[in-house]
């Protein structure tokens, strides 16, 4: 009311001013100075300075900002890494890991599956008491229903499930079989995965294309009240069987640039800045934090970014080619110039935060070698001075930091083999260039990656593995043909399938190492960096968890 | 024939063109989106997306049948009011998607235009009836720079003073995104907050709007200023004014009465251009503020080659576009006697 008032007093004191002068230049530029003002000055009293902008702060909820998108929170067509994290806070799995670790434990199940002799078959318990958003009881039959329209519905992640599954049962109440068509080692970090979420099997429909983007109901801690143009509201679900969040909800908004939720956290008008900031952003915000102005946590991530080589292309079919070009790169470099440091320099596809087992393979064989070796696998290949190698590397054009590196990479390879190597940087938007990549059309392209699940083969079977073709004719149907790169090997396909069958952790690193070293030696993919995660909250918040499965917990973060 | 029947005769011959022009806007925009390149179901689905997949979901959306079939099938759909599914966010109408995002996209058009006609009519006036004064190159180079400065680095700019620096106004969004929005039958805040008699809600929506809409309406203001003061100095020297001057009447009045009224004739035609192409999507003040507008949208569902929302969301604005234009015409027909059709 107070409010009006003003509005009110002001528009009677502005106009009955003005209709009782005369229209004389130099006071209606006063008077035009005193509206504007006013105005601002109405808008800013009316409305109190004294909270922080957008409540963030001053509220009991905690507003979370992003700069990311998502385009579906159907978790059968959901895929992205953003989604993929609302998902990981609304609803369950039958698994989830600890925090901190990549140590699998049960979450909608009692225990870990059962598996049976042949690794085929998977019994599963569940928890009792369990209820859905609206009320309906979670059982088998609903766990059963929500991996089976996973797959039938044909959504973007589907093939994670459909390639590997045979059948899905409820056989018994409280109990869930499933049977894979081939044995797979990994299939309980699988379940893991964001998207393998129960469903209501009262809301959603099983069907090819029967989507609900702007909904879901499941089992998890919050609720989804609310999704708008830039924001999202999570209430907490207050008959969740499990621990109950620390906080009374959740407000996401969204941001359409990293300058927008820079600034939008510097004046506090956020609580947790999380998703993307420009490197120089993160840089300024690390530097506040150690002042303690606010927190910075950051840790490794699943996010790898690496080299596709095409092994069909004229110049990059020969492997000394392909190593020379793997010698050149100097990670570290890269690291500095574009990142600021805030990434890691990555030396085979399988992050880091598999230790013990990712190997810093290409460190050991390409890194090693000296200016004149480099040259000489490159004399060995017909290059020289006269005749030197010419190259494109291509990058996607939304991507601002892939051009810097690309950019850099081409100075590096000019700055000692300029004679011998030329380097051209093209840049094509996204969707042009996943039309275009199985089809063979660039011989090299920047691109990433982030593991569907926390184990070393989501890191390794979608580069390497190859269903059809011949050491000759390169991969014509498979995973690295998807790529583009066409990488073919019958060793390599033998191992991923015997890593595959392998339930011993021990057992398995041999074959996981022999991969890697394949990989280091005939070099069809350039691993560059792993970037890290950033997560920048206010002095007051607590609980900040970053998983290494790139998924972030709000339900342990309060303030 | 007389004046009236003229008149409507006009508007009647400018509304049956009305079909055709959108008929050809969404032609041109069927065929330009086909020809770009980039497949809408490798942009969905990803480059790893097995061949089953894609072929399954390319049946479902209807993109494996021939151009011209697709064509019927979008026209037919078209007359029937129906823009389609949104091929990124499956099961999501484009209705659905323009429900949600052009309140915002027309709430930040109408109170910008409303800054940069007050700022700009004022400025153009002021300039205009003190011609050759420091006033009036004041006026001139205010004009200047408002109409040549870009609107990023304007909103950059005051994003920085007055939310960065003096905290006085809110980063993004329309509403604190803890509060629960003003709901409503028009999804204007401002609007719907009045219409339920919340004058808080109004209060912190005008809150909002604030920083994003003086930042457009002042680079507006430039198209205006610039009209208005060529315009009205041009209305001064006419013998009408010159006679109402003669008859005593005072400048106030034969500036703001006489003269105005005149010179306005061509803001109209400005206006409602600006007007219309704002309502098609301010896009670069959308982003620069990170407004939850259909420009924002839009920019999204061409990266991800979303046909049928691309589509709806063009033919809505070609709509807008249309009809504005056509309410120009008729305006400027009726007001200004001179105009012959």
């Amino acid at each position: 009311m107070s409010t009006l008032l003003q509005t009110h007093k002001i528009y009677r004191s502005l106009t009955g001013r003005l209709t009782r002068s005369t229209l004389r230049p130099q006071t209606s530029a006063y008077r035009l100075g005193a509206l504007v003002a006013g105005l601002s000055l109405f808008l800013t009293t009316s409305c109190g300075k004294s909270t922080p902008p957008g409540g963030g702060t001053g509220s009991d909820r905690l507003v979370i900002g992003t700069t990311a998108k998502f385009r579906t929170l159907d978790p059968a067509d959901s895929y992205e890494v953003f989604s993929g994290n609302l998902l990981y806070n609304l609803g369950d799995r039958l698994y989830d890991y600890e925090p901190g670790s990549g140590k699998l434990k049960p979450k909608l199940a009692t225990a870990l599956p059962k598996v049976s002799e042949d690794g085929l078959m998977y019994t599963i318990p569940l928890h009792k008491g369990v209820k859905f958003h609206d009320g309906t009881p979670f059982d088998a039959k609903a766990m059963a229903f929500s991996l089976e329209r996973f797959i039938a519905n044909g959504g973007n992640p589907a093939g994670l499930l459909s390639d590997p599954v045979k059948s899905v049962q409820a056989t018994g109440n409280l109990e869930l079989t499933i049977t894979l068509k081939k044995p797979f080692a990994a299939f309980p970090n699988l379940l893991a995965f964001s998207g393998l979420v129960a469903v209501s099997p009262k809301t959603y429909k099983k069907g090819a294309g029967q989507f609900l983007p702007n909904q879901f109901v499941g089992t998890g801690p919050y609720k989804l009240v609310k999704v708008g143009g830039d924001s999202i509201r999570l209430e907490v679900f207050e008959d969740y069987w499990d621990t109950k969040p620390t906080n009374k909800g959740i407000n996401i908004q969204i941001f359409s640039s990293p300058a927008n939720l820079f600034n939008a956290f510097r004046t506090g008008s956020i609580d947790v800045a999380y998703q993307s900031l420009d490197p120089d952003q993160i840089q300024a915000l690390e530097n506040d934090a150690k002042k303690g102005d606010w927190q910075a946590i950051s840790g490794p991530s699943n996010f790898i970014t690496f080299l596709m080589l095409n092994t069909k292309d004229e110049a990059l079919s020969n492997v000394k080619v392909r190593q020379a070009l793997a010698a050149m790169i100097n990670r570290d470099v890269l690291n500095n110039r574009v990142f600021r440091g805030q990434a890691e320099s990555l030396y085979t596809l399988v992050p880091t935060i598999f230790k013990g087992i990712s190997q810093p393979v290409f460190k050991e064989q390409q890194q090693k070698l000296g200016k004149d070796q480099i040259r000489s696998l490159l004399k060995d290949s017909g290059y020289s001075p006269g005749k030197p190698l010419k190259l494109n590397l291509w990058y996607r054009s939304n991507l601002t930091s892939d051009g810097v590196a690309a950019a850099t990479i081409k100075a590096m390879v000019g700055q000692g083999y300029s004679d011998v190597v030329q380097l051209e940087v093209n840049s094509v938007d996204s969707a042009t260039a996943y039309q275009n990549l199985d089809k063979g059309t660039y011989p090299m392209f920047m691109l990433d990656w982030a593991g569907d699940y926390y184990d070393p083969d989501t890191y390794l079977q979608p580069f390497l593995a190859c269903e059809k073709g011949s050491v000759k004719t390169g991969c014509q149907k498979g995973q690295s043909q998807s790529w583009g790169s066409f990488f073919y090997s019958d060793r390599a396909n033998k191992l991923i399938d015997q890593q595959r069958q392998i339930r011993d952790p021990k057992l398995r690193l041999k074959p996981l190492t022999e991969l890697q070293a394949i990989l280091a030696k005939d070099v069809p993919y350039i691993p560059l960096w792993q970037k890290k995660d950033y997560v920048f909250a206010q002095k007051g918040i607590k609980g900040i968890q970053l998983q290494p499965s790139q998924q972030f917990p709000f339900w342990t973060l309060s303030k | 024939m007389s004046r009236i029947r003229a008149l409507q005769y006009y508007v009647l011959s400018r509304l049956l063109l009305a079909p055709l022009m959108v008929w050809t806007i969404t032609t041109v925009v069927f065929l330009l989106l086909r020809a770009t390149p980039g497949d809408p179901v490798d942009a969905i689905l990803g480059p790893r997306a097995p061949e089953e997949q894609k072929a399954l979901v390319r049946q479902q959306l209807g993109l494996g049948d021939p151009i011209w079939v697709q064509y019927l099938h979008y026209l037919g759909n078209l007359l029937s009011l129906n823009l389609g599914t949104s091929l990124s966010s499956r099961g999501q109408t484009v209705w659905d998607i323009i429900r949600d995002f052009f309140p915002a996209t027309a709430e930040l058009a109408i109170f910008s235009m409303a800054i940069a006609l007050i700022i700009g009519v004022g400025v153009g006036i002021l300039s205009a009836s003190k011609p050759n004064t420091p006033l009036d190159a004041a006026g001139r180079i205010f004009g200047i720079i408002t109409y040549s400065v870009p609107l990023f680095w304007v909103g950059m700019l005051f994003q920085l003073i007055f939310s960065v620096q003096l905290g006085w106004f809110p980063l993004g969004t329309r509403f604190p995104v803890t509060s629960l929005p003003p709901t409503g039958m028009t999804g204007l805040f401002t609007v719907d907050s009045l219409l339920s008699g919340d004058f808080g809600a109004f209060g912190m929506s005008l809150y909002y709007l604030a920083l994003p809409c003086f930042s457009l309406g002042l680079v507006l203001s430039g198209i205006f200023e610039r009209i208005v003061r060529v315009n009205l100095k041009q209305t001064l020297k006419a013998d009408y004014v010159e006679a109402a001057r003669a008859r005593g009447i005072p400048e106030r009045r034969v500036l703001l009465v006489h003269a105005l009224r005149n010179a306005l004739i061509p803001v109209v035609t400005v206006l409602g251009l600006t007007l219309a192409a704002m309502l098609g999507g301010a896009v670069l003040t959308e982003v620069t503020f990170s407004w939850p507008g259909l420009g924002n949208r839009l920019y999204e569902a061409i990266s991800m080659r979303d046909y049928p929302t691309v589509q709806g969301i063009i033919v809505f604005f070609a709509v807008i576009v249309v009809i504005a234009s056509i309410a120009i015409d008729i305006i400027n027909a009726y007001i200004d006697p001179r105009i012959r059709y």
